[in-house]
């Protein structure tokens, strides 16, 4: 049983890459193309159901990983509940938005399969096994965002993405031979060691090779992470693509950056923390503020929506600076909620999509008469964006802020407190875009005729509300876990206040 | 009366209930304003029964008591855990300061539901976003933990935005978006500072009590400059003072009339609330360094208030500046930081927030009943409406200051403790009592008496319905009686606020 026992750390993974590849298969059995997303509930369903026991019940706990190339703890298993929550919601609301397109059985699969490697990415140990989750996740994304070959935005989108994560994989895979030369590894937290180690004095902490490689991976990760200054793709990708996929790819496939931000700024590079700590601080503060002003002037929801979620990459960024444990539960669980109102927001997106409403600002207008339900949980979901109490986005927002006040109070750290002023006058910012979108729906006057939203949509934001909702007013659970992820980050000031 | 029963979240749960109850009537929008009043009316008896059982000596025997030793003395003490990984704990309890704040709540939101009897747009939406309001302004009074005060400070937002938004007037929009950033922006400087405290302080608690105990030790005479200041701001916004106080008058002017009642009866007054609950107990060196400041904003905010109201032609846009003018009083009081002028200004709130309805509910009748609101086109109402004019003849009197009626006792109050300490400098706010004495008369010679209008249409223009009388006879009732008997209130505030001029005392 040995083949067993190696594979065991390997099960969520493997249950996805069997009904990614049974869903094409599925295609030409079954006519009701409904049936193929509730197959691929069944991993998604199994895989969710297996971390909320681990992570929050306790009752089952995942064998260590038998390779060093992957390793298991409760970051990457929140990062894989992230995901896996994210495809429940995107494959809930795909039925009905794809339902004229050919070759569901190929979307399911490309959507799990970018599941797989996002999972990966949050698990990976190894920039190797890093760089692999990234391509199959990116992959994945660029053909899902072209899902839809005959429309010329959709071909865009797939053209543009492919092309910007084409290039972001060339820095990213650059930094790592880098990386590799001066340290004789591509283990993370080997190469930490290595730069941390008496054995190599010869490398300085201002070591310009090691620097380079650190600016080279914050650039290719920083198109997946859509930070200013690269972040030009995300509005027209997240328009053109599918509204689910773009979802899947603000909600899930963003924080798969995040988690190798953190993996390789946080434990393969934390002694250098000195040359860079400055230089993310301005990108954090420069990613928000830019996403926040450009937001304000968008006419289109998706694009809105884009620039909104370009800024929220913007506060989570605030976790590398600040650094310590508590920084990082806080960028973790904002990760966490983001995933939710995001593809929460998106996914209201796609049901007005399939309902035939259209999705610029002004399709909002009197939304609230022709779908209650849509109009709150859209509202709900933008109000948690802003930060609104007690919605989940406040919740993060207010453990990720205050971090930064919370290191200010040491000696030498008090520029930190820019980053919480920053990130606090963003969010008052983005109200007022995000009102916008509520006076629409609810004070302006618009067609009155009804619409019903079909009810697998409505199942999947429902999903979302809920766990706006209740992170928002039950967040203890949540920080605890979050708590836990971050006790990873074994280099880090382990405060707690 | 209330041994080991939760009274004060039951009190607060109830219309949460009432607002979840009439978002499902689903089709039945006609009940909605009986659900709600029927909820808001249960708390209203229910706090009423509370003030009843708050003893005013408190002892150990007291319902629910908590000895804060050196801090506030707490009754009706709630305390539960509620994120423990961050030391946040939801503890609500009712003192000295609070208990006048919260009757004021729950009576004025009966009220106002009341007075929307004939609310036709959208009801349901209508009554239940006023009993969320209602939660969130009981939850700030009674809350005694950073992190669950700022969670209700920040609901109010939300409905009260709605209602400006929905049911306002023809520039909904822009005070609807101004008022909610404006607001916001405050909220969140004192989030920060909020923030600051609980790091500093050290004992990770969000919990005032442990914070207050900490910070006695641990906050430094700079920080708590910083963060005085900042908070100071955060509240002040709400109060409003100049020179923040231009989102008031535009979402008065487009606020329903139930909204501006609530906004300025209520709202205003969670500004000066955590003023004097969370600013100046927290941060009592901060406070001191600022007393000249705060001093000078409050009567900036008097004088200037006062004197936008002459310059006013809509009724109740003259209302809304009168409030500025007079929640000046309240800092003005707070600034003394005497006894005297802390309860004059904790009185000044409770009376403001009963004259003012009074005011609001007679504009929106005005209104309802004119068609209009613009004092130029009204004349001779009296006439037409001698009960309408007899109830605003008595809510500007009192609202002026005429002795007899509740907002004499307290500004009456505020000017003494004011000569107390700064002697001659009281003739500037004392110069208000005249401006104010003009507007208000002026207003009433203009609108309700001389010859009737031929401005507008006056055949159809009858007297006050009984939804809107009601509310406003028993508001008077009670102007009167606290008029002449301030001290059933003084007698609550008093020994609280002993204890925070204590605390300044040993800043």
């Amino acid at each position: 049983m040995d083949v067993w026992n190696n594979l065991n750390w390997f099960i969520p993974q493997l249950l996805l890459i069997f009904f990614a590849l049974i869903m094409p298969a599925l295609d030409y059995i079954f006519r009701d193309k409904r049936i193929l997303a509730w197959v691929a509930l069944i991993p998604l369903l199994t895989i969710g159901a297996l971390t909320v026991a681990w992570l929050f019940a306790g009752t089952w706990t995942p064998l260590a990983s038998g390779t060093p190339l992957l390793e298991i703890n409760v970051f990457s298993g929140l990062f894989l509940l992230v995901f896996v929550a994210v495809g429940i919601i995107v494959v809930l609301s795909s039925p009905d938005f794809i339902r004229k397109d050919k070759n569901q059985g190929e979307y399911y699969a490309l959507v799990l399969l970018a599941i797989i490697g996002m999972s990966v990415v949050a698990e990976s140990a190894d920039l190797i096994a890093l760089f692999v989750g990234l391509e199959i996740a990116g992959i994945s994304s660029f053909a899902l965002s072209g899902f839809r070959k005959t429309e010329k935005r959709s071909a865009e989108a797939a053209t543009k993405y492919f092309i910007v994560g084409g290039f972001s994989s060339a820095l990213t895979l650059f930094a790592i031979s880098l990386f590799y030369g001066v340290a004789g590894t591509t283990n993370i937290s080997g190469i930490g060691a290595v730069l941390a180690g008496p054995s190599s004095q010869w490398i300085m902490d201002s070591d310009p090779v090691v620097l380079l490689a650190a600016v080279l991976l914050l650039a290719g990760l920083g198109f997946k992470i859509a930070m200013v200054p690269f972040h030009m793709w995300a509005p027209d990708v997240y328009e053109g693509a599918p509204t689910p996929v773009s979802g899947l790819l603000a909600a899930a496939s963003k924080k798969m950056g995040f988690a190798a931000l953190f993996k390789v700024f946080l434990i393969g590079i934390l002694v250098t923390k000195a040359q860079w700590e400055e230089a993310v601080a301005i990108l954090a503060i420069l990613t928000m503020t830019v996403g926040n002003l450009i937001a304000v002037s968008q006419t289109n929801i998706k694009r809105m929506l884009a620039y909104s979620s370009i800024a929220q990459a913007g506060y989570i960024l605030i976790a590398l600076p600040v650094a310590t444990q508590y920084a990082v539960a806080g960028g973790v669980f904002h990760i966490l909620t983001h995933a939710f109102m995001k593809s929460g927001a998106f996914m209201v997106v796609a049901a007005m999509g399939a309902v035939a409403i259209g999705e610029r600002l002004d399709d909002f207008k009197g939304l609230s008469r022709r779908s209650p339900f849509l109009a709150f949980s859209m509202t709900l979901f933008l109000l948690s964006l802003a930060g609104m109490p007690p919605l989940a986005g406040f919740a993060s927002k207010f453990v990720l802020f205050s971090s930064a006040v919370y290191s200010s109070l040491e000696p030498g750290q008090s520029w930190l407190i820019w980053l919480a002023i920053a990130g606090v006058l963003n969010s008052a910012l983005s109200l007022y875009y995000y009102a916008r979108v509520i006076k629409n729906m609810y004070m302006e006057k618009g067609p009155e005729e009804k619409v019903t939203v079909p009810p697998m949509m409505c199942a999947g934001i429902a999903f979302a509300v809920v766990m706006v909702v209740l992170i928002g007013v039950f967040p203890d659970p949540f920080v605890s876990v979050c708590k836990d992820a971050a006790s990873a980050f074994t280099g880090l000031l382990s405060g707690w206040p | 009366m209330f041994e080991g029963i939760p009274i004060i979240s039951i009190i607060i749960l109830m219309p949460l209930i009432g607002a979840v109850v009439t978002f499902l009537l689903g089709k039945r929008e006609q009940y909605a304003k009986y659900v709600a009043l029927g909820f808001s009316l249960v708390s209203l008896i229910l706090s009423v029964l509370v003030t009843l059982a708050y003893a005013i000596e408190p002892g150990a025997t007291s319902t629910g008591y908590h000895d804060g030793n050196g801090f506030f003395n707490y009754q009706f003490y709630e305390s539960y855990s509620w994120i423990e990984s961050l030391g946040i704990n939801y503890i609500v309890g009712l003192d000295g300061i609070s208990l006048p704040l919260f009757l004021l709540t729950t009576l004025l939101s009966t009220l106002s539901i009341l007075f929307s009897w004939d609310t036709k747009l959208r009801p349901k939406e209508y009554f239940g976003l006023m009993l969320i309001l209602e939660v969130g302004v009981l939850g700030v009074f009674t809350a005694l933990d950073y992190f669950v005060f700022y969670v209700f400070w920040e609901v109010v937002l939300i409905p009260m935005y709605f209602m400006i938004g929905v049911w306002g007037g023809p520039r909904k929009d822009y005070a609807a978006i101004k008022f909610f950033i404006y607001t916001h922006i405050a909220s969140l400087a004192l989030l920060v500072s909020i923030m600051a405290m609980y790091f500093q302080a050290g004992v990770g608690s969000f919990g005032m009590e442990d914070i207050w105990r900490a910070g006695q030790t641990e906050f430094t005479k700079g920080f708590q400059l910083i963060v005085f200041a900042a908070a100071f701001f955060g509240f002040g916004v709400k109060v409003p003072m100049v020179p923040f106080h231009t989102w008031l008058p535009d979402a008065h002017v487009e606020a329903p009339t139930a909204g501006s009642v609530l906004l300025a009866g209520l709202l205003l007054k969670m500004g000066g609330y955590g003023i004097i609950r969370v600013a100046i107990p927290s941060l009592p060196m901060g406070a001191d360094a600022m007393q000249i400041v705060i001093a000078v904003i409050a009567v900036v905010s008097i004088l200037y208030g006062a004197m936008l109201c002459l310059a006013q032609k809509d009724l109740k846009k003259m209302v809304a500046y009168s409030s500025i003018s007079h929640m000046g009083f309240v800092l003005l009081g707070f600034a003394t930081f005497t006894e005297l002028g802390i309860v004059a200004g904790v009185f000044q709130m409770f009376a403001h927030g009963l004259v003012t309805a009074v005011l609001f509910m007679m504009c929106g009748v005005v209104q309802h009943k004119c068609g209009t609101r613009m004092i130029p086109s009204l004349g001779g109402l009296a006439k037409k409406m001698p009960i309408a004019a007899t109830m605003m003849t008595i809510g500007f009197l009192a609202s002026l200051g005429l002795p007899g009626l509740v907002s004499f006792a307290a500004e009456f109050m505020v000017f003494a403790s004011m000569f107390q300490m700064w002697s001659v400098w009281l003739f500037l706010p004392i110069l208000s009592v005249a401006i104010t004495a003009g507007y208000y008369l002026w207003a009433l010679q203009k609108s309700m008496f001389g010859p009737l209008t031929d401005k507008i249409d006056t055949t159809h223009v009858h007297d006050v319905s009984w939804y809107e009388g009601v509310p406003v006879g028993a508001l008077i009732a009670l102007i009167a009686i606290f008029g002449v008997f301030p001290l059933a209130v003084f007698q609550y505030i008093g020994p609280a606020v002993k204890v925070v001029t204590a605390l300044l005392g040993g800043g």
